[in-house]
């Protein structure tokens, strides 16, 4: 039985400090996909905390046959679709200027100019993200920063393995688009048929 | 080679799953298509930014103000024991008493005496809530012949409260979007 099991466990009694323990193992990837979601830094920090606590109080559901940060993952996926669901039908506009990022404001362990193009890179991201309908844009954060198979993705989103090819193939189609109306594009001709191979 | 074709090495290309074959056929067709090259072009920018792009960590605190946040799982389970008990109880409380009953009051009961009493009693109290419906529909009857503006105001009122209610629930609750496949 590995370490995640035994905090599993002990958690699933009740401890809450076990519970803990994953949180600490998961706040990055959470976090992460919540921000990816909603591209809102208090938005992603509340949506984070609220799939940890729900994950908590449902731990009864999970089953150990899965891995736990794909249970994880959708809790806060889903959590975060909620949220945007609830934004549309406030009839927020999620192209309205948003805080930053607060790591995309200060980071001391890198130098300040490779803070910067980190930050350039960090808000380009963002922006191509939230060009892309919810479900898209969940397919490709799961894919990209989660290295999910499409099975895995499928799973989490209640759907078709060819669903998801077929919405990331869409997705990055569209987010080419994008990147091709910004000026996002680079790259010679060798660059790229390199890449091929 | 056909565009679609085209689409679906480019997606194999990017998850790593291109044959030898399949590569060859992309890099010819990508040296004869210029459209299909430029789209490729800015197809692997984007797959190269994501890639590269780090996932965020949240603010270093958030660890701690999670785990404050999180309730009580222990006081829950119980709570949810005691519910559970409670339901048990009040589903299998009733049925045990009637049982009781039937055995204890049972041969009583059966007395033509006591059952033909039994059914009078019955018959008097539907005979007293008739009563008391008639005399609520007729006050009823009344009101609405003597008070037509209350009851118009009325019926106004339940239709906006309706109406607003359906208004506020298409806002709150979208319908799920379609899959698109």
């Amino acid at each position: 039985m590995n370490e995640e099991q035994v905090w599993l466990d002990e958690a699933r009694q009740g401890d809450k400090a076990a519970f803990g323990k994953l949180i600490e193992a998961y706040q990055t990837p959470v976090y992460n996909l919540a921000y990816r979601m909603l591209n809102n830094a208090g938005e992603a920090e509340e949506a984070a905390q609220e799939a940890f606590i729900r994950a908590y109080t449902r731990l009864d559901s999970y089953d150990p046959a899965h891995k736990f940060s794909t249970w994880m993952l959708s809790i806060t996926s889903n959590y975060c679709i909620d949220i945007i669901r609830k934004r549309r039908a406030l009839l927020l506009s999620i192209d309205e200027p948003l805080p930053p990022h607060p790591a995309l404001m200060s980071d001391n362990s890198k130098g300040p100019e490779a803070q910067v193009v980190m930050n350039e890179q960090q808000e380009m991201v963002q922006a191509l993200l939230s060009e892309l309908p919810e479900d898209y844009r969940e397919t490709v954060v799961l894919r990209y920063w989660y290295d999910l198979s499409y099975e895995e993705i499928a799973e989490m989103m209640d759907t078709t393995v060819s669903a998801i090819k077929s919405r990331l193939f869409r997705a990055r189609r569209l987010l080419a688009e994008v990147g091709q109306a910004n000026g996002l594009v680079t790259m010679n001709d060798s660059m790229v048929l390199t890449a091929v191979s | 080679m056909e565009h679609e074709e085209t689409y679906l090495l480019m997606m194999d290309a990017l998850d790593g799953e291109l044959a030898e074959d399949g590569r060859i056929k992309l890099e010819a067709h990508l040296r004869a298509c210029p459209p299909c090259l430029q789209e490729w072009q800015a197809i692997m920018v984007v797959h190269t930014l994501l890639q590269t792009t780090p996932a965020l960590s949240p603010a270093v605190d958030f660890a701690q103000r999670t785990f404050a946040r999180l309730p009580n799982r222990r006081v829950r389970i119980w709570t949810m024991a005691a519910i559970y008990a409670l339901l048990l109880l009040g589903g299998v409380l009733p049925i045990l008493l009637g049982v009781w009953l039937a055995f204890v009051l049972g041969p009583v009961l059966s007395e033509p005496t006591i059952l033909s009493s039994i059914s009078q009693s019955i018959g008097h109290a539907l005979q007293v809530m008739g009563t008391v419906v008639a005399a609520l529909l007729a006050g009823l009857g009344e009101m609405i012949v003597q008070q037509p503006a209350i009851v118009g105001w009325l019926l106004v009122l339940l239709g906006i409260i309706s109406i607003w209610g359906g208004v506020s629930r298409q806002l709150i609750f979208q319908p799920a979007p379609q899959q698109i496949s």
